[in-house]
């Protein structure tokens, strides 16, 4: 049984790393997060049309000053991922990536399960730097680095939440 | 054959603009921005294509105090439909959205868009519910637009019909630096 306070843990570390702009597609686990951040009179969340919509606004804001998270489950890396490269990546525009993983452990829908199984392959391919915490005391160990090593080479990178973080989406 | 062309209107639109921030889609519009009015405020795309209207509202969104036109490209926009349903959702009162429709993939060949054929760009900025949008055909209707969206307040969609044709400018390949000199100039312009 995942510890139900991993969500707000996450909203935590971004915001304690000075995010305040986020960006969406929903997906039922990351909305867990959304719900801290959307409670938060200091953040604004947008909600997109799609994940790249979202890549290119929040790489907008962070030309106008403000650093900016992209929530979404992981199927969206897929429709974002020529954006990263082509405009992240090529340009030098950091942005923090969190997505949920499905098609993992416990998923219970078959058309989740290939991009779940590509997904870090694809992180990988990009060259995107990727932390994937089984649980909160991973997280923390490892997110507060992460953000920090994605504005320093000024390249996204990407927390992936498993299903033994988060419980999963159980159908 | 349209009266205007892409460069003629860059040219004109240049000329009367002072603090207001330029985003450029990928291809012909930075082409002619780059070698027609090249400024620190031009904010360049390289990549990303579809996604220079959502670099403009995350620019005008971070920058509320200024005015951000957004120089997007027919094709270009009919890949990202979704984002005149998010502009239409945040509004932000600083933000135009200027489309030179061709009505060609120009970069490519010169395919024809759907704009050729069926769609209407204003027409479905309207349904998205952006309520302001505008479509000039001519020079006198430039600068009538021009005078609205540089006084009135936002969202705005002007799309512009413009002549065919490539853009015979250089490219830059100094995409990193461009990029960068325009993050740094927006940053040190003073907060209106």
């Amino acid at each position: 049984m995942a510890d139900q306070s991993w969500a707000k843990h996450v909203a935590d570390v971004l915001r304690r790393n000075g995010i305040r702009l986020y960006a969406t597609v929903p997906d039922y686990i990351v909305s867990h997060v959304l719900d801290e951040l959307g409670a938060d009179p200091e953040c604004r969340v947008v909600t997109a049309t799609r994940e790249e919509e979202a890549v290119g606004l929040l790489s907008g804001a962070w030309l106008a000053g403000h650093r900016g998270a992209l929530l979404m489950q992981n199927s969206g890396l897929g429709n974002c991922a020529n954006a990263l490269a082509s405009l992240n990546m090529a340009s030098m525009v950091p942005l923090v990536l969190v997505m949920s993983h499905r098609g993992d452990l416990g998923e219970f829908n078959p058309a989740q399960v290939p991009m779940g199984r590509a997904l870090t392959h694809i992180l990988d391919a990009l060259g995107i730097r990727w932390i994937r915490p089984t649980s909160i005391a991973e997280l923390e160990q490892q997110t507060d680095g992460l953000i920090k090593l994605c504005y320093v080479s000024s390249q996204p990178v990407a927390i992936v939440l498993p299903s033994e973080l988060t419980g999963g989406k159980k159908g | 054959m349209s009266p205007l062309t892409r460069a003629g209107a860059t040219r004109y639109l240049a000329s009367r603009v002072k603090n207001e921030v330029l985003v450029s889609n990928l291809g012909q519009a930075s082409l002619d921005l780059l070698a027609i009015a090249d400024r620190p405020l031009n904010c360049y795309t390289f990549g990303a294509m579809g996604q220079c209207s959502s670099i403009g509202l995350g620019i005008a969104i971070g920058r509320p105090d200024v005015r951000v036109i957004c120089l997007d490209g027919d094709g270009s926009l009919l890949m990202n439909l979704g984002s005149l349903c998010t502009i239409a959702a945040e509004a932000p009162k600083n933000y135009v959205l200027m489309v030179w429709d061709n009505e060609v993939h120009q970069t490519t060949g010169g395919q024809a868009t759907a704009t050729a054929r069926k769609a209407s760009l204003v027409g479905i900025a309207r349904g998205a519910g952006i309520e302001k949008g505008i479509e000039v055909r001519t020079q006198e209707e430039l600068e009538r637009a021009v005078d609205r969206i540089l006084k009135e307040d936002g969202p705005f969609i002007v799309v512009v019909k413009i002549d065919k044709g490539s853009s015979t400018a250089p490219f830059d390949q100094d995409v990193i630096g461009q990029t960068s000199r325009f993050r740094k100039a927006l940053a040190a312009l003073p907060a209106a």
